[in-house]
């Protein structure tokens, strides 16, 4: 009994010293310090944005700018309206400058197939036998399911539904899978961008429209931010054994989609045999 | 240098010229081009009786009746689906209610009976939907 009574004066006496006036400003100094550092770890542990949503990156084409008109859907070539929209109607897109192929540079060695894979483009190309596209030609993801430990990109493209599983975890790339049209890919947070970087690349693929074709070194490594609610989408091809320069894509921007993404209609090549020449365009994709 | 020369060069140049103008608006797969006749459009007035809801290229085909009343199918293809879906259209949209539709387009380069290229097509009521450029 005699020692609950000491002990609790003890404690009332430490409380009464800790209260005296040139230890409480001691205390008061230190304060902001400490609610800064203990809740200055939460907040970035916090910090990664939520990508998760359906995106629209207006079909990964620059020159498709649908526009509509009541009932009437435009996908190119479009006049001018020709009359203004009623107050009620959904505002047309304005018309959008056509840009410029993107395409890289290859070291000198490889100009005589670069020409050569620009002229046979049509035929070689492996989308239109509704192969899949490879990246970075398959474009930003039409859908994106984030998780603390991995994020899932989605996509909805001309030649089937395609799905990549990005490990956030810290892993390694695999060693123990086959070279892929999609490769293999891990990604982390640099802030809030959420960096992707793909290795395991098979040779099936371009990394444009067009016939940019690449080596099985290639590497690509995807930035994407969300700023304002939209999705900015970037992308490196690392490929030293062909290109002359790492190729650093044109950045795209894809907005919230209005509607899920569908399971893909079937590919079917069947206008080849109807070609009768290379005769082609340059895809500024 | 001959007349005929200077015709044929001013030809062909005309012919390039049409091509580089014509090119921006074709869809990404760059293959029309080389499948079918950009130099004139065509023009068909039928019914919508099928259609094959695929990529790479969506077929869409049109009964057209002649003026002696026989029927022949036309194979007509245009963007992928991929496309059109991602502007809103549906495969019921474009069947539409079963009236005649114009379409206009372009005819196939290899000489294939009945088969052609969608740039626009028109309904009744007056509504469109247009997946290409018109040649002008």
């Amino acid at each position: 009994m005699v020692t609950s009574i000491n002990s609790r004066a003890r404690r009332v006496e430490i409380l009464l010293n800790m209260m005296r006036p040139e230890r409480m400003q001691r205390i008061l100094k230190i304060l902001p310090i400490a609610v800064f550092v203990c809740s200055g770890m939460p907040i970035e542990l916090a910090a990664a944005p939520d990508l998760s949503g359906t995106w629209d990156n207006g079909s990964g084409i620059d020159f498709i700018n649908p526009t509509r008109e009541g009932e009437s859907i435009c996908l190119m070539g479009c006049d001018p309206l020709p009359a203004a929209p009623a107050a009620n109607a959904p505002a047309a897109n304005p018309p959008r400058p056509i840009p410029k192929p993107d395409r890289p540079a290859y070291r000198p060695e490889f100009q005589d197939k670069v020409r050569d894979m620009e002229t046979r483009q049509v035929y070689a190309d492996p989308v239109i036998r509704c192969l899949p596209p490879g990246v970075p030609r398959i474009g930003p993801p039409d859908k994106i399911v984030q998780a603390a430990t991995e994020i899932i990109f989605l996509y909805d493209d001309v030649s089937g539904n395609f799905f990549r599983v990005i490990p956030l975890d810290g892993r390694p790339h695999r060693d123990d899978v086959e070279a892929s049209f999609l490769g293999d890919a891990i990604g982390w947070w640099e802030g809030n961008t959420l960096v992707v970087e793909t290795v395991n690349f098979n040779e099936d693929t371009w990394l444009t429209d067009d016939g940019a074709f690449h080596t099985a070194d290639l590497k690509v490594v995807e930035r994407l931010d969300l700023d304002d609610d939209k999705l900015q989408w970037r992308a490196t091809a690392y490929d030293p054994a062909a290109l002359a320069e790492p190729w650093e894509l044109r950045p795209r921007t894809a907005v919230r989609a209005e509607s899920e993404i569908l399971e893909a209609p079937l590919c079917l090549e069947r206008d080849l045999e109807h070609v009768i020449d290379e005769t082609h365009h340059d895809n500024p994709r | 240098m001959s007349g005929a020369l200077v015709s044929r060069l001013l030809y062909r140049l005309l012919l390039f010229v049409c091509m580089a103008v014509l090119a921006p608006g074709l869809p990404a797969h760059h293959s029309v081009a080389g499948m079918f006749d950009m130099s004139k459009e065509i023009e068909w007035t039928g019914v919508i009786s099928k259609i094959d809801w695929i990529n790479p290229h969506t077929y869409i085909y049109l009964d057209v009746t002649d003026a002696d009343g026989s029927t022949v199918t036309w194979q007509l293809s245009t963007a992928p689906t991929a496309m059109l879906r991602k502007a809103g259209l549906t495969k019921a949209m474009l069947m539409g209610d079963g009236a005649k539709v114009t379409i206009t387009g372009l005819l196939a380069r290899d000489g294939t009976k009945h088969l052609g290229w969608i740039n626009k097509i028109s309904y009744p009521d007056g509504h469109f939907y247009q997946f290409a450029r018109s040649p002008r």
